[in-house]
């Protein structure tokens, strides 16, 4: 008797473990993908004349806040009527994590994907296309996004994302120098490499300190397009050329494997990060680097607490050997908002994101009310602190497609609520405006399989090998045998194809 | 170790003199059924999480997409094995991992071990507390961090460890870009973050340690290191032995996340191993496939260590882990 | 008791070597907490060491006040305890009948439990059944799983290898069964291993931010760990490269460091606890009695 209780004992606790699991199991969707587009058009639809709408599931990438309790999802609601539960990706993995929900058919209605990601998805078939229902449902979002935009969400002539282009363009990094010791050296703003290379062995014989420092992060910019190296991808003669098999780029190697030997770069350049560069400017320790306009209030408050009397020079975009300057952008579209096929609530899906792209109302949620979030002046638009980082901070990680007529004007309220980061970002675009603004050819191109695929890969391979010259652990006199290499890891296909794309848009 | 041939006396009463296979089975469970339904827990647990999800091993045999499903997936046989020993730089990363996992099972297994006893030596009670609390905090710093620190403090520029080599007027050494250095980096800052933490399963090991052996010793005249030598450490060898089993399953893991937090381009001569190569390949292209093959090739290396480690054991030390 | 002059000469050498070695642990701490009290600009640029510069406590504030902080620490308080338990009792019921050689099988139920040290099916499986359990975004996927750990069990198994034979023979020959003499001979004798293993337990539920990552998206779930990870990834230049909008709200280094600390300090004071069971001598008493 006394035996079988325990045994009963035991048995219950393996039981209650097991049983935990019991409650909230959904059963993984048994719906087969292949016949979910026919399954669209049997959904339900909720319009039944401002009837109860149904609660929509969204996927977000990742923010470091709340998302179901911040303030925009919240305004979302109310200016929409649709209650939206929101579920993000990790901040790390993401990739796996949305590749592990797909394929077991988590249930979302609305999804922000990244280039790679929805391009994956798209090949995959999980997800909706979605030009009749745009048709049907879309009139805000046809009217907020330009023709081109759609370009680089279109596989085989079916749209299966609204593109988000984002806060239009600008140029983030320039080179910064310490103006009060050029001054005290009387040295002029270098401007070309030459004179750059001349300007850092003065400063280093005279501080006795590495004056160029720079992060593994950030390795092409000013210098790189002084030679030529400007965009992934050139034109050059009717053909797309990667930057990689630009013979500029072993100049540019040269240069900076020169840099780096003469102790004029920073030989930590290879494990320094962002952090680590802005502490070496702001300590002292280098006088040149290139500085984020988004970090420059901070990088000068330090600056300014250590040497009282230090200023910083912004130094104008170098120029080539032909004296023209240049400065690269890519207009490729950031994020993919996107329909899943598993969701059943397509319709609703599209005219929420119709309903949030509407003219007045996308300008409320991007950036508030007049007079309550942000003013008018001067044609420019300014936050009202502190209520605009308290209501609107994390307003662009809700955005599903902007209004591209009007976003980057709005958008550049984020940047004014600091007169610093302001004179910065404005000083660089000024700059940049002064140059040759060369855009990546491939920036309008549609998803290229040979291009998606590898690209992640290519890259960090280039990169690798690109600080290993310049660090001067491999011999830039074998680039050709590196090049080979990238080729058959998938560079070859990937310019092969490029280049049928951009044949036939000719 | 315990006889492994005599059941214990007054167990089994009544035993019948000839007894088939079967009937000494079912004799023997009947004696020990509550052993078995200890087990219950723990090995339902274990089939259900470990052993349902272990089809996943076969895609290492198939082109798997994740998005058509385990059925869907075509078998393509060793392809993607050959894909690896193939590779070019196979070898080379195979020889990193194998140095690497030698240099810090050498230098980092006995470490612990050493500092142990070292502790156990400590009279002082609550200073000995204090040094125990102490020395197991980095553990509880990520490798991030600790890699910035190890970055700080090995710095060409301005450095802790540099100033002292320069006002010794040695050259500045840049450790963490210079290929004969690093692996010296990449050990000190393992055993620096592991070391505190890894004596724990020893300090308890301790207790079992009959104290009425040392007072024996103590008045047969044995000095301190006798007493060490012969009474704490065969005490705990059992779980020194049990331990580097274990440590002999890890050793294509020659610290992945370690590396992969602080290497850079320039040491990948010398640092990359194979789990930092597979990363850097499969960056944006999650080839499941893939990187299931070499966890397999891993875990065969990994278990036929284990399997030869503990049969030597019992062979030449009578114990093991099973 | 005299001691020799070797051996006062080797305890000199001992108290000064931890000394310095606790010194070279503590310091790192030391600077951690000294920053989180700096102004963010002397931590941007590196001056701060081992004192603050520019006091303030401003970090702690904004970080005990953000409601994801709290959360996180709510959820892995709650794991650390509850998987403690858990593991605790599975584990060591798992141990005790592989301890016993005359457990018919033994053999083969051990090597079973140590296959899975080597083999794992991998992420995907695994991520299926938890979904046909209806473990995503539930409290026991971060415990359940783990709480059958193979490592600690053979830990356990091979301490209770080493308790002598005697007591449990005359136990046996007062007819007492072998869950009895666990629970009332051989548990009480393995104070120390149990207190290792709860430590273990509770620091790996403590510091395990990937299972979280995974499993769960549930904001009021996710533990400490994957907090702080999120808050550092968040702010590294990888994730800020493509992002501007993310760049121009990045967490300020002091507030990194006065959030890695409070996620730290709960999980210190266990081993302090639980150290008090790592007494010598346990046996002494019950084996000559």
């Amino acid at each position: 008797m006394r035996k079988r209780s325990v045994f009963a004992m035991i048995a219950a606790s393996t039981l209650t473990l097991a049983a935990c699991s019991g409650n909230n199991a959904p059963p993984p969707s048994s719906s087969p993908s292949a016949s979910a587009s026919s399954e669209a058009t049997a959904t339900p639809s909720s319009d039944t004349g401002g009837g109860e709408k149904p609660e929509m599931t969204m996927l977000m990438q990742y923010g470091l806040f709340d998302p179901n309790a911040d303030p925009v999802s919240k305004a979302i609601e109310e200016a929409t009527g649709y209650k939206t539960k929101y579920e993000m990706l990790p901040a790390e993995n993401a990739d796996e994590k949305l590749n592990l929900m797909v394929a077991n058919k988590q249930n979302f209605d609305i999804m922000k994907l990244g280039s790679a990601q929805f391009y994956k998805l798209a090949t995959a078939g999980a997800l909706e296309p979605l030009d009749e229902l745009i048709e049907q449902h879309g009139p805000n979002i046809k009217a907020a996004l330009k023709e081109d935009s759609w370009k680089s969400a279109t596989i085989d002539g079916k749209i299966y994302a609204i593109p988000e282009t984002g806060s239009g363009i600008s140029v983030g990094e320039e080179l910064v120098v310490r103006q009060d010791w050029m001054d005290e050296l009387g040295l002029q703003h270098p401007t070309n490499p030459d004179e750059l290379y001349e300007v850092l062995k003065a400063i280093k014989e005279a501080k006795g300190i590495v004056p160029l420092t720079g992060t593994k992060d950030s390795i092409y910019g000013d210098i790189a397009t002084a030679f030529g190296v400007i965009n992934e991808w050139t034109d050059i003669d009717g053909t797309l050329v990667h930057k990689a098999e630009l013979p500029q780029m072993k100049d540019f190697l040269t240069y900076m494997n020169k840099l780096y030997s003469e102790g004029l770069l920073d030989s930590e350049m290879p494990i320094n990060t962002s952090a680590k560069a802005i502490e070496k400017f702001a300590s002292g320790n280098a006088a040149m680097y290139k500085l984020a306009w988004w970090s420059a209030s901070s990088a000068e408050a330090a600056l300014v607490k250590n040497f009282p009397e230090a200023k910083i020079g912004i130094i104008p975009y170098l120029k080539n050997k032909d004296g023209q300057a240049s400065v690269g952008v890519n207009l490729a579209t950031t994020w993919f908002i996107a329909v899943p096929k598993v969701s059943k609530l397509k319709e609703d899906a599209i005219k929420l994101i119709d309903a949030k792209l509407e003219k007045e109302t996308f300008k409320k949620l991007a950036i508030g009310e007049e007079g309550v979030h942000h003013e008018f002046k001067e044609e420019k638009y300014y936050p009202i602190l502190p209520k605009f980082n308290d209501d609107l901070t994390n307003a662009s990680v809700y955005m599903t497609g902007v209004d591209e007529h009007n976003y980057p004007t709005y958008w550049q309220a984020r940047v004014r609520k600091d007169p610093v980061l302001q004179s910065y970002y404005e000083a660089f675009q000024a700059n940049a405006a002064n140059t040759n603004i060369v855009v990546d050819p491939m920036s309008v191109a549609p998803p290229i399989d040979a291009v998606s695929k590898n690209k992640q890969k290519l890259t960090k391979l280039l990169d690798d090998q690109v600080l290993m010259y310049i660090a001067g652990s491999e011999n830039i006199a074998d680039y050709d045998t590196f090049l080979a290499r990238w080729m058959s890891e998938g560079g070859a296909d990937a310019i092969k194809e490029a280049n049928e794309w951009y044949k036939s848009t000719k | 170790m315990k006889s492994e041939t005599a059941s214990p006396p007054g167990t089994t009463p009544a035993t019948p003199i000839k007894r088939g296979f079967f009937a000494k089975l079912a004799a023997d469970i009947r004696r020990d059924w509550d052993l078995y339904a200890l087990l219950i827990p723990g090995l339902s647990l274990l089939l259900l999480f470990k052993y349902a999800p272990m089809y996943g091993i076969t895609i290492a045999f198939k082109d798997f997409n994740i998005f058509d499903g385990y059925a869907a997936s075509p078998w393509v046989g060793w392809k993607h094995f050959a894909k690896l020993f193939s590779a070019p730089d196979f070898l080379h990363v195979f020889e990193n991992t194998v140095i690497i996992s030698f240099l810090k099972i050498g230098i980092l297994f006995p470490l612990p071990i050493i500092i142990a006893l070292m502790l156990n030596e400590l009279r002082l009670m609550l200073f000995k507390r204090v040094v125990q609390t102490v020395i197991y905090l980095p553990h509880f710093l990520s490798w991030v961090i600790v890699s910035g620190l190890f970055i700080d403090l090995l710095s060409s520029n301005g450095g802790l460890v540099n100033k002292a080599l320069s006002s010794l007027g040695m050259e500045p050494i840049s450790f963490f870009l210079d290929n004969s250095v690093f692996r010296g980096v990449l050990i000190t800052s393992a055993g620096w973050k592991e070391t505190g933490w890894s004596t724990i399963v020893y300090l308890a090991a301790f207790a079992t340690i009959d104290p009425g052996l040392y007072e024996a010793a103590k008045i047969d005249g044995a000095g301190r290191m006798r007493q060490l030598w012969h009474i704490t450490l065969p005490g705990i060898a059992p779980i020194i032995l049990l331990m580097f089993i274990l440590r002999l399953g890890n050793i294509l893991e020659a610290g992945t996340e370690q590396i992969l937090v602080m290497y850079n381009p320039t040491v990948y001569k010398v640092a990359d191993v194979i789990g930092t190569y597979v990363y850097r390949m499969g960056i944006g292209n999650q080839d499941y496939s893939f990187t299931t093959a070499v966890g397999v090739f891993e875990s065969i290396i990994a278990f036929t260590l284990v399997i030869a480690g503990n049969a030597l054991s019992r062979k030449y030390l009578q114990r093991g882990i099973w | 008791m005299k001691q020799t002059v070797s051996e006062k000469l080797f305890n000199v050498f001992n108290c000064t070597f931890f000394v310095l070695l606790g010194l070279t642990t503590l310091l790192p701490f030391i600077n951690l907490i000294a920053k989180s009290f700096s102004s963010e600009s002397a931590v941007i640029s590196g001056k701060v060491n081992l004192l603050p510069i520019g006091f303030q406590t401003g970090t702690y504030l904004y970080v005990l006040q953000n409601d994801m902080f709290l959360n996180a620490l709510k959820t892995s308080v709650i794991l650390a305890i509850v998987g403690t338990a858990v593991g605790l009792f599975v584990t060591t019921l798992t141990a005790y009948p592989l301890s016993r050689i005359q457990l018919r099988g033994r053999k083969w139920i051990l090597l079973l439990f140590i296959f899975t040290m080597l083999f794992s099916g991998g992420l995907i499986p695994t991520y299926l059944l938890m979904q046909a359990l209806g473990l995503i975004n539930e409290l026991p996927v971060l415990f359940l799983p783990a709480a059958i750990n193979v490592f600690n069990m053979l830990i356990i198994k091979n301490y209770f290898e080493e308790l002598p034979d005697g007591l449990e023979e005359s136990a046996k020959l007062d007819g007492a069964s072998n869950v009895r003499i666990l629970f009332s001979i051989v548990l009480p004798l393995s104070l120390p291993v149990l207190a290792t293993i709860a430590l273990f337990f509770a620091v790996a539920f403590w510091n395990d931010y990937f299972t979280a990552m995974i499993y769960i998206t549930d904001q009021e779930l996710k533990p400490l760990q994957l907090f702080l990870k999120e808050l550092l990834v968040a702010s590294s230049g990888e994730f800020l490269k493509d992002n501007v909008d993310a760049a121009l709200n990045t967490t300020p280094q002091s507030i990194q460091a006065a959030s890695i600390l409070l996620a730290t300090l709960p999980i210190l004071f266990v081993y302090p606890f639980l150290q008090k069971y790592f007494v010598k001598g346990v046996l002494v008493g019950s084996v000559k009695g």
